[in-house]
């Protein structure tokens, strides 16, 4: 009795050790070489994001035919909810690619470029990097005193001079100097979730200024915001992407910063440029292996 | 005398009303639910169309004309839960009859503090493990991504365990002695004793231990989100290694920036997750009627 007892202790032990041993052994030898016929992991995000929203439609992943408008990811692409777990999963998939804004860039992911030019601030600015979107900050109607001062300075010096803090693209040339209105009220703004931390930024700075003055933020997407800056319920809506046309003729914009959208490769990627052409093919399923990208 | 008993009167009036008023709170936020769901989701799924939404194999909320369709997901949720039934529920039932029959003490004031802590790690945590510790373990060992059924079920099988073992072992505890006296007695071994004798007699414990790792592993949120790999997999490709997306997954992913019907879907989606559930506690409640008959 005793003695099955151990057995079984000692086997599972065993078994529990090996099997830690199996795995970690494994990576070590597989990590040096990249195997170019394994399948791409394609990594987007949720399907309501913006950074989608603009990616997809930039790189012609999602078509318009006529009335319909269609989006072809292709099937079994990891969708993520948001920006980090995208940058956590292509850092771990060798074989990975997606795409996350220019300003969240980071060591962790390697970043290609796109048509051989490089996603850098200048590029984008330049326009020569043509995976850009605007920032826009939408209003409807006429805008009080206060949303038009509001506005003023974050097209002004000091308002851009945050908005390049955080790496975006500044959209204003020779901003003008903004001087304190000392105007009070309250503003509401609503909208997309890339966008809103630029504007808390803007809001402290604006608020040493002008102290009387309290704001309601709610970051709740690009459409959300949008529809709130429609109906009247905020003063102004954040965008991450572009008006739609139904949408136009109903607001005034407001481009507050330019996003490039960054194309991210895992580090051992011998990948460095890829056409445009390239990326729309492996994002819509055209291209599953990195062997048909990297030998031709 | 009188007054004393008057006042004691009072009071346990008092206190019945209190403790009939807390019991109301619970009620009234099931019925709340309840109400929310149905008033928001319904409309929805009629809008898209009940077969439609159940049915159909695409989700493509913003395309135009949008599609709103489910079975994607309700199978990904089945079988991720299959998954962490097949892997947690034996590996929970022996860890019972282990602390339950065999356990040493000394090991049993080391292996029961560690189940209950297991039950007590939130989710998120599970969710981060998964991510950097399983996910690339099966993408070595298994190949694919890692962002798996597989992945998810190994979470979520770990995330039963606690409410697995807890239960069965309460439920084993329970057999009487006399009955393992009995088979013993009549030259059985222990073994034999504990899966013809003790587990039979402990079985509706077990299934309910079973049941309810099962609600957990429907509507475990944070930790699939992570491991899953969220991608709506069309029936004929979804396999083992390959991603999937669960009902929770899809309403935890799109919800913060949806609008409109699609907001509404999601809600729909939570309706089919809460018949989930009711299905899973009547069968709960099935299971305590007949073992209290006999």
């Amino acid at each position: 009795m005793k003695n099955t007892k151990k057995i079984i202790k000692t086997m599972s032990l065993v078994l529990v050790a090996a099997s830690v041993f199996v795995g970690c052994s494994k990576s070590n030898t597989e990590e040096s070489s990249f195997d170019l016929n394994s399948d791409i992991t394609v990594v987007a995000r949720d399907s309501a994001s913006g950074t989608r929203g603009a990616f997809h439609e930039l790189m012609k992943i999602k078509v318009k035919e006529g009335e319909k408008e269609v989006d072809n990811l292709v099937v079994g692409a990891l969708e993520f909810d948001g920006t980090d777990k995208v940058i956590t999963a292509v850092e771990g998939d060798k074989y990975g690619i997606g795409y996350i804004s220019l300003g969240s860039v980071s060591e962790r992911t390697k970043t290609a470029s796109v048509d051989s030019v490089e996603a850098t601030i200048e590029n984008v600015k330049s326009g020569d990097y043509k995976v850009a979107r605007p920032f826009l900050l939408v209003t409807k109607g006429t805008e009080n005193e206060l949303v038009k001062d509001f506005l003023s300075f974050t097209a002004s010096k000091q308002g851009q001079e945050i908005v390049e803090s955080k790496h975006y693209i500044s959209s204003v040339e020779n901003s003008a100097e903004y001087s304190a209105s000392g105007l009070s009220g309250t503003i509401k703004i609503a909208g997309s979730t890339s966008v809103s931390p630029i504007i808390e930024l803007l809001q402290e700075a604006y608020q040493e200024l002008n102290p009387d003055v309290t704001f309601e933020m709610q970051s709740n997407g690009s459409s959300q915001g949008i529809k709130a800056a429609i109906d009247g319920t905020y003063d102004i809506g954040m965008s991450s992407r572009e008006l739609k046309d139904t949408e136009k003729p109903e607001l005034n914009e407001h481009v507050l910063a330019i996003d490039g959208i960054a194309v991210i490769l895992n580090k051992e990627n011998e990948a460095k440029d890829l056409s445009s052409e390239t990326i729309t093919k492996i994002f819509t399923g055209e291209i599953t292996k990195w062997s048909e990208v990297l030998e031709k | 005398m009188v007054s004393t008993s008057r006042s004691n009167n009072i009071k346990e009036k008092l206190m019945q009303y209190v403790f009939f008023a807390s019991a109301l709170v619970s009620v009234l936020a099931v019925i709340c639910i309840c109400l929310f769901l149905l008033m928001r989701g319904i409309p929805a799924i009629a809008e898209v169309g009940f077969l439609n939404f159940i049915f159909g194999q695409k989700w493509a909320p913003v395309d135009t004309p949008p599609s709103f369709g489910i079975l994607s997901m309700i199978v990904g949720s089945l079988y991720v839960t299959a998954g962490a039934i097949v892997i947690g529920v034996p590996i929970g039932i022996m860890c019972a009859v282990f602390l339950a029959e065999f356990c040493p003490v000394k090991l049993y004031k080391i292996v029961k503090p560690s189940v209950n802590l297991l039950a007590g790690i939130p989710s998120i945590i599970y969710g981060f493990f998964g991510m950097e510790i399983v996910v690339p373990f099966i993408r070595e060992s298994f190949g694919g991504n890692g962002y798996s059924i597989l992945s998810a079920s190994v979470i979520l099988g770990i995330m039963i365990l606690p409410t697995i073992i807890t239960i069965s072992e309460s439920s084993i505890r329970a057999v009487p002695e006399t009955y393992k006296e009995g088979s013993l007695g009549i030259g059985a071994t222990k073994e034999e004793t504990i899966f013809k004798v003790v587990l039979p007699a402990a079985k509706s414990g077990i299934l309910t231990s079973i049941i309810l790792g099962i609600g957990r592993a429907v509507g475990e949120t944070m930790a699939v989100v992570m491991v899953a790999g969220g991608a709506v997999m069309p029936l004929e490709k979804i396999a083992l290694l390959k991603p999937i997306r669960t009902l929770t997954a899809n309403i935890v992913t799109e919800m913060s920036y949806a609008s409109g019907l699609h907001t509404e879907s999601l809600i729909a989606t939570g309706v089919v997750l809460f018949v989930f559930i009711i299905i899973l506690n009547t069968a709960l409640s099935l299971i305590k009627s007949n073992s209290n008959k006999n």
